[in-house]
């Protein structure tokens, strides 16, 4: 809960993922629930109606359904950077479950920890950085080529 | 015979010492000594460590805030204007740029810095001939305040 005690990251983007294609980040979605428990209700009810539709809505994502004898409903997402992050959706109505997968897929797979800052530029100064002589004015004059009786002078030497 | 008392004397404890410890010392992992692994010492220093990060937090509003005024006061003396001139007729030209931005420019956009500066001098220079002038109307154009509705 300290500041170096927990992890702390930089705002960035996975590439610079929108400034040319957007590619969804989502690489794979496993809903692990129970045929027959009340925690699944909601689950089922979008399994029902909603799974199909989102699958075909977001083609480059797979989604994995796998009812299985568990307690705790969960959504199992798999990102392209290899994070994986699981969310509990025990008693959630279809609607909610839904909300839950947009979000996931709007996620890129970065870490969800702290953000040093809420910005961040790959070119911060477009005046030129301050430097201690940007505000002084030059003591030599500008360089000019020497007059020409220097220039015989010294090439008679 | 039959020793029946035996049994009462084993005990079960609690079975979560070991997260309960963990959920503490992992706190801690980053401090020096027997602090990062011993849970005694490790709970006390976790406790002020915690007490330490919820002051600091009001207190780092304040010291970044010291930190870009200082900041802005040295960029302002190196165009012969002082903070508190330069900081005031910017508020009367309504220039509602904030301390930090103030800051930035002036480390990495000198001289729009140079101009916010020369504003300000501008708008000081307008202020002291309309006090010393006792003219009817303002001047200059910087001492005009546009209203926005």
């Amino acid at each position: 809960m300290t500041s170096r005690g927990t992890p702390s990251r930089f705002l960035k983007s996975v590439l610079q993922n929108g400034v040319g294609r957007y590619v969804c980040q989502l690489k794979r979605l496993s809903i692990i629930f129970s045929k027959n428990a009340q925690s699944s209700l909601g689950v089922r009810g979008f399994i029902e109606e909603g799974v199909v539709d989102y699958a075909k809505y977001n083609p480059s994502t797979v989604v994995y359904v796998s009812p299985q004898s568990c307690r705790i409903p969960k959504i199992v997402a798999e990102y392209l950077n290899g994070n994986v992050r699981e969310e509990i959706v025990t008693s959630k109505t279809s609607i909610q479950i839904s909300e839950v997968l947009t979000k996931l897929t709007n996620q890129s797979g970065l870490d969800i920890i702290r953000l040093r800052k809420p910005f961040h530029t790959d070119n911060p100064s477009i005046q030129g950085q301050w430097h201690p002589f940007t505000n002084r004015p030059p003591c030599i004059g500008p360089i000019r080529p020497q007059k020409q009786d220097a220039e015989q002078g010294l090439s008679n030497i | 015979m039959v020793f029946l008392s035996l049994s009462c004397w084993i005990r079960s404890r609690g079975p979560d010492r070991y997260w309960k410890v963990q959920d503490i010392v992992k706190n801690a992992k980053h401090f020096r000594g027997r602090k990062n692994r011993c849970y005694k010492l490790a709970v006390k220093a976790v406790r002020r460590a915690f007490v330490y990060a919820t002051k600091g937090r009001r207190l780092k509003k304040r010291n970044m805030r010291t930190l870009w005024i200082s900041r802005i006061a040295a960029a302002s003396r190196e165009h012969g204007m002082k903070y508190p001139v330069l900081m005031h007729n910017l508020t009367k030209t309504s220039v509602q740029l904030n301390r930090r931005v103030i800051s930035d420019l002036a480390i990495t956009e000198p001289r729009s810095f140079l101009s916010l500066a020369k504003v300000a001098r501008a708008r000081q220079q307008e202020g002291f001939r309309a006090a010393l002038g006792d003219g009817k109307e303002p001047v200059g154009v910087f001492s005009r305040v546009v209203l926005l509705q």
